[in-house]
């Protein structure tokens, strides 16, 4: 199984999601799969075309900025949008880490033949602690939400369907909410977040 | 009449800030929110967005409200159906 992953680095959302998608590389060694990392100034569009249209990919993971119809690598440039690298998704799982693309640029995938998609259908939000932003995997401001997002990629390495790993995602989500529902919980502020990003997640699968 | 449904329609967005700001006073200092594009935010700045009504406030408020509604413990009927939109 081949992962191909965009994870660009150059503010605070994308400086999180460069770590945390870090996790999945790891992930994806321990399972025997095969990842080709197009990290920081390698996410950009010529590049994920490129290996788009030459590597038998089965997956593919982008982290970045986004909107309905759009994906951006690197310093914002847009490496994936509707009419622009959607066929090159032919026959692969998708999993979008972006603001919004489910709407429009999911369907579309779906539609150029993949095999599935997740992503959100709105702004993907997360907190952070001011303090931690040299160690982002040590924040445990962000973790809950991150966890549970990153149960998709997990669950995708692992061989599910997309909507398997979907289904792990929310179930994921559930647990954390339950959690901090407890009346001896702190950090309750997360709930709504949680709620917000769990609710947001689509998944089309033909 | 419609001067008295249109108090009421302020009186009823006035509460919606209200309750949401008094929501977000309830999240550490520490913290910052990642809000998709639009950057990340305070939860000072949060609050002001919500007082000005900006595309970030609108979010937040959108946010807030959906996790009451999902709870059931808006106040009022007429807070349930408070428009809110992007």
């Amino acid at each position: 199984m081949l992962l191909l992953l965009t994870r660009p680095r150059y503010d605070t959302p994308t400086h999180y999601l460069f770590y945390w998608t870090g996790l999945l590389i790891d992930e994806a060694k321990k399972n025997s799969v095969k990842v080709i990392d197009l990290d920081k100034s390698k996410a950009k569009k010529k590049k994920l075309h490129s290996y788009l249209e030459k590597q038998p990919i089965d997956m593919v993971i982008l982290n970045g900025h986004g909107n309905q119809k759009a994906v951006a690598g690197e310093d914002n440039e847009i490496i994936l949008s509707t009419g622009n690298g959607t066929k090159l998704l032919k026959n692969k799982i998708i999993f979008v880490r972006a603001c919004n693309a489910g709407t429009i640029l999911g369907k579309e995938i779906i539609q150029q033949g993949a095999r599935g998609f997740i992503g959100y259908v709105q702004p993907f939000i997360f907190p952070s602690d001011k303090d931690s932003f040299s160690k982002p995997l040590e924040d445990e401001l962000a973790a809950p939400v991150l966890e549970c997002s990153n149960q998709v990629g997990t669950s995708l390495i692992k061989g599910k369907s997309a909507i398997e790993a979907h289904e792990d995602s929310l179930g994921k989500y559930t647990k954390a909410i339950n959690k901090y529902s407890s009346s001896e919980a702190k950090n309750s502020f997360l709930l709504p977040i949680l709620f917000w990003d769990m609710t947001s997640q689509i998944c089309y699968q033909p | 009449m419609e001067e008295k449904n249109k108090a009421q329609a302020t009186s009823d967005s006035e509460d919606i800030i209200n309750l949401v700001i008094a929501r977000l006073k309830t999240i550490p200092s520490n913290v910052e929110l990642s809000v998709g594009n639009e950057g990340s935010f305070s939860v000072d700045e949060l609050i002001e967005s919500v007082r000005k009504q900006d595309d970030i406030g609108k979010k937040m408020i959108e946010m807030q409200l959906a996790y009451l509604r999902s709870l059931g413990k808006l106040p009022t009927q007429e807070l349930q159906n408070a428009p809110v939109t992007n």
